[in-house]
Parts: C-alpha cells; sequence; structure tokens
C-alpha cells in the first residue's frame, strides 16, 4: 500500500506540473524574442555615445521629422481607416443581402488582402507610373490631361496614392470581418423591427449597427494597429518621398537604425510608437469591454 | 436598392479589386517594347515568357523563391509545435491565481507591438550571435512572431472540444499526453490545417525582417529580392512582376483552400466567423 500511494503522489505531482511544462517552451521564446529585445531597446535608447543619457528622448521633442513622420502616421491612419471602414461597412451589406453567387464575390473580393504587401505596393507603382502607368495611360485614352498627375512622384497627390493602395489592400479585410459579423446577427430583431414598422434607415441604425458593435470594434483595432506601423508599402511605394511627403514614424524609425545607423534614437522613438498603440488599443479593448457587459 | 444597381456596385469592386492584379500579370507576360505602348494593351499583346526566364533563370529569383519556402515551412513547424503545446495547457488546465488567463493575455499582447519596436533590438542581437544574414535567423524570428497567434487560435479550437471524450481515455488509461494525440488532435486538425496556413502566408508575406535580418542572396527571401529591383536605377519592370506573379500563386491556392476559418484566423480568433 505505502509503495502505491507514493507512486500515485509522484503521478499526481506530474500531473500538477504538466500545464507549466507545456506551457515553458512557448514562453521561453517569447520571453527571449520579444521581451528580451525590448529591455535590450531601453539600455540602446538609454545611451548616447558610451554614457547614459536620457538625450535621445529630449531629442525626440525637438527633432522636426520625428514631429512631421508622427502628424503624417495619423493623417495616413486616419484617413484609411475612414475610408477602409465606409466601403468595407457598404459592401458587407450588399453581400448581406439577396445576392446570387455570394460565395464567388466574397472569395475574389479578398484577393487584394492575401497579396503580400511588397508585391500589392509593385502592382500600385506599375499603374501609377506617370510615364507608362495604366492609369495615366487610359486616362489620356479618353481625353484627360495627365501632365499633373505624378501620384507618387508629386509632394501633394503621393501621401493620396499611399492612402489609396492601402484602401485597397485592405478593404477586402474590414469587409470579410462585418460580413461575418453581419451574418451572426439572428433574424428575431429583424422581424420584431418589421412588426413595428419602422423604416430600413431605423432599422440600420437601432438594430444592425448595435449588434454589429463587437465586430466593428475588433476590426478597427486590428486595423488601427497595423495603419500606425504601415511600412512596407509605404517603403516600397515611395521610400517616404518625395522628399519627406509620405514618411510615416515606421520609415523614420528604420532610417535612424539602418541609414544612419543611429540605434539609440531609433530605439527610443520606437517605444514612442508602443506606448502610443498601446494606449490606442486599451480604449479599444476598454469599449469591447463595456460592449460585451451591456 | 434595385437588384441590378446592386449587381453593378459588386461587379464594379470585382473590377478594382482584380484588375491592378491583372495588370501586373500582363506585364509580366509583355515583352519590354509592349509596356511602354500608349494607349496601355490591357488585353491585345504577344505574351512571353522572357521575363520569367530571366528572373529564375538568369537572377536569383529561383533561390530567394527556395528561402522564402524553407524558412517559412520550419518556423511554421515551430510555432505549431510550441504554441499547440502552451495552448492546450492553458484550455485545459486552471491554473492559481488565474495565471491561465493572465499568460494567454500576456502572449497576445506581445503579438500587438508593431514589427519596428522589435526590429531594431533583434538586429544589434543577431549581430551579436553572428546570425546576421542567415536563413536561421529569419526562422527564428518568424517563430516567435507566429507563436501567440498559434496559442491563441489553438487554444479557441480546443475549447471547442468537450472534456468527456477526452475523461473517457484517461480513465481508459491513457495518459494525458495519449489523449491529447490520439483524441484531441484529430477533432482539430482542421483547425490546425487553418492556423498552419496562416502562419505560412504570415512567413511567406513578411519584409521588415527579412529586409533587416538579411542581406546577400544566399538568405533572401522573395519579397525582399522583389525589392531589391525596385531602388536600382534602372528598374526591370517585367522580372519584378514575374516575381511578384509568382510570389502569388501558393498564397491564393492556400487562401481559397481554408476560407471557412478567414475570418476567425485575421480577427486572432474574436470573431468566429
Amino acid at each position: 500500500m505505502p509503495n502505491s500511494r507514493r507512486l500515485s503522489n509522484a503521478a499526481s505531482r506530474r500531473h500538477l506540473l504538466l500545464p507549466y511544462v507545456l506551457v515553458a517552451p512557448a514562453v521561453a521564446v517569447l520571453l527571449a524574442l520579444s521581451i528580451y529585445p525590448l529591455i535590450y531597446s531601453i539600455t540602446v535608447s538609454l545611451q548616447v555615445g558610451d554614457a547614459w543619457s536620457i538625450g535621445n528622448f529630449t531629442r525626440l521633442a525637438s527633432d522636426n521629422f520625428f514631429l512631421t513622420a508622427m502628424a503624417h502616421t495619423f493623417v495616413f491612419a486616419v484617413a484609411a481607416l475612414s475610408c477602409e471602414f465606409l466601403l468595407g461597412l457598404g459592401l458587407a451589406l450588399l453581400l448581406n443581402s439577396q445576392i446570387r453567387g455570394r460565395g464567388f464575390f466574397r472569395a475574389t473580393l479578398l484577393v487584394p488582402m492575401m497579396l503580400p504587401p511588397v508585391v500589392a505596393a509593385i502592382v500600385w507603382r506599375l499603374l501609377l507610373n506617370p510615364n507608362f502607368g495604366a492609369i495615366n495611360g487610359t486616362l489620356k485614352e479618353i481625353g484627360i490631361n495627365t501632365e499633373a498627375l505624378t501620384w507618387t512622384a508629386s509632394p501633394s497627390l503621393a501621401m493620396m496614392s499611399v492612402i489609396a493602395v492601402d484602401v485597397w489592400q485592405w478593404t477586402p479585410f474590414v469587409f470579410l470581418v462585418l460580413l461575418a459579423g453581419l451574418q451572426a446577427i439572428p433574424q428575431e430583431p429583424y422581424e420584431a423591427a418589421l412588426i413595428d414598422g419602422s423604416s430600413r434607415w431605423q432599422t440600420f441604425w437601432h438594430v444592425t449597427l448595435p449588434l454589429l458593435k463587437p465586430a466593428i470594434l475588433i476590426v478597427l483595432l486590428l486595423r488601427t494597429m497595423d495603419l500606425l506601423r504601415v511600412f512596407d508599402q509605404i517603403f516600397i511605394l515611395t521610400e517616404g518621398g518625395p522628399g519627406f511627403a509620405t514618411e510615416t514614424i515606421s520609415l523614420y524609425i528604420y532610417r535612424s537604425a539602418f541609414r544612419f545607423f543611429d540605434f539609440g534614437y531609433a530605439a527610443a522613438m520606437s517605444f514612442v510608437l508602443l506606448a502610443l498603440t498601446n494606449v490606442i488599443s486599451v480604449v479599444y479593448i476598454r469599449l469591447l469591454r463595456n460592449e460585451s457587459r451591456a | 436598392m434595385s437588384r441590378a444597381l446592386k449587381y453593378l456596385l459588386l461587379f464594379l469592386s470585382l473590377g478594382v479589386a482584380l484588375a491592378p492584379v491583372y495588370w501586373m500579370v500582363t506585364i509580366s507576360l509583355k515583352s519590354e517594347v509592349d509596356h511602354f505602348a500608349s494607349p496601355p494593351p490591357w488585353f491585345s499583346f504577344t505574351p512571353t515568357l522572357e521575363h520569367y526566364y530571366e528572373a529564375f533563370v538568369t537572377r536569383s529569383f529561383a533561390q530567394y523563391l527556395v528561402t522564402s519556402a524553407i524558412v517559412a515551412v520550419i518556423s511554421t513547424l515551430c510555432a505549431l509545435i510550441l504554441g499547440t503545446l502552451a495552448a492546450y495547457a492553458l484550455a485545459r488546465f486552471r491554473l492559481p491565481y488565474e495565471l491561465d488567463r493572465k499568460l494567454s493575455l500576456w502572449i497576445l499582447s506581445t503579438r500587438m507591438f508593431p514589427a519596428i519596436v522589435t526590429a531594431v533590438p533583434l538586429f544589434l542581437m543577431m549581430r551579436d550571435l553572428r546570425l546576421l544574414d542567415t536563413k536561421a535567423s529569419l526562422i527564428i524570428v518568424y517563430t516567435a512572431f507566429n507563436l501567440p497567434f498559434v496559442v491563441w487560435m489553438m487554444r479557441g479550437f480546443f475549447d471547442e472540444v468537450p472534456r468527456d471524450l477526452e475523461e473517457a481515455a484517461l480513465v481508459d488509461g491513457d495518459s494525458r499526453l495519449g489523449a491529447l494525440v490520439r483524441v484531441v488532435l484529430p477533432l482539430v486538425a482542421p483547425g490546425l490545417a487553418a492556423t498552419a496556413v496562416f502562419c505560412l502566408i504570415v512567413s511567406w508575406n513578411e519584409f521588415l525582417f527579412a529586409l533587416v535580418l538579411t542581406q546577400t542572396d544566399a538568405s533572401m527571401t522573395l519579397p525582399v529580392g522583389i525589392a531589391g529591383r525596385v531602388t536600382q536605377y534602372e528598374i526591370k519592370w517585367g522580372v519584378m512582376s514575374a516575381a511578384g506573379a509568382v510570389a502569388i500563386v501558393p498564397i491564393l491556392v492556400f487562401a481559397m483552400a481554408m476560407q471557412k476559418y478567414l475570418v476567425r484566423g485575421l480577427s486572432l480568433g474574436a470573431v468566429k466567423g
């Protein structure tokens, strides 16, 4: 008897340890490759030359390039997010109605979002090229003067162009999530609204939108995070130019680190970006929590 | 809204979504003379495979393609193994101090870091470890990048498997891990496959880390190889388009194969779709 009890004790201890054993490797990898780099980055950001200093952080406030890059990031994020949300919602509502071949439309509308961002940007460089791009070529065909339309090469049109490319690539994502949200709404509230005699607009405003709110918040959260860190498409389309016209914060950090080898300053800026995305995601998550409580 | 208007809008959106991609494919198939033709030939041109030949035979794009595949497959396998084990533990065991819940949230939060924030220190770390410009560095970084995603997705799939099934297996004398492998994994196999495909796509498409961590043909992935051709003085549009067209193919095949899980994967499991 004592023997078997000792055995079962050992077995149950092993059983208690099992979850930790299973989780440990993943946690170790994340500590080594997500958390340690952050700590490493803090130490790098707190050094100027070989001395400890907060110089990299104080420099931020007076660096006009940094402030401009922040402003560009906001303009880019707000403009792209609004367009993607409105277009994505419109498409989702359209496909949620009685449509033949919904599966076909849904699948093909998703193509832009699946492309590697680098390839999506190449696609648009081919289209927007002022000399032989298909857009100006086609506009010329129908009699429009395209001389001023130099798109990514023009300081005034470049930002609009990179926003348009992002909207093209990521509206499908918003559409897909919102369509899933719409299809998860049960029929009963609509039937009740019909009986109450509410108009289509009232039904949309008082039934659809409130029930869709969790999906909306999730998709806005995910898009906002991606938009604030945007790098790939702009790097390929304009490299932040012409001049500084489309330089966003990720590009400026990249340039500081890997062109000017100012790793300390790049690290300092990356913490501003990290803080910013954290604050914004906390706001969204609060809203989501209130939503699930209500 | 009338039916006709609905379909008109839908086909218009379809055109906007697909025409740009179609245009790139035509550029990859047109001889250089046709690239600069005015009006731009959308449909009538004589197709040629010269750019594909130049990209994949004369230049190094075949090598980039192989590197991309190796890095994507190995990092996906590593993330799946580590992530599935962790997800199983987090789905099935209640740990003291709500540790299971806190760990899950912490793991998810590491996924939310903007890539550029970790790219700078990871470059310095890889430099210290003399791993710059190796496939190993990319495999390591992509494993860590995909890991939170795997944990979060698989935890959701495990939650959907009734506990009774495993408990029956445990009563029959299976060990916990035996029950996981024999009973639970077969049930979550579709979810596991979808998760794997997502990791493959993410690694295949990834650009910033690959740009920062690789320098030579020996370790460049396809996106970096393509991007490298943009910033040169003379841009080879045909070659770039050919490489771009090839880069798209596996992604589209994969995406179509797992449409059912697309919403769930893209929203990190937040919307069940």
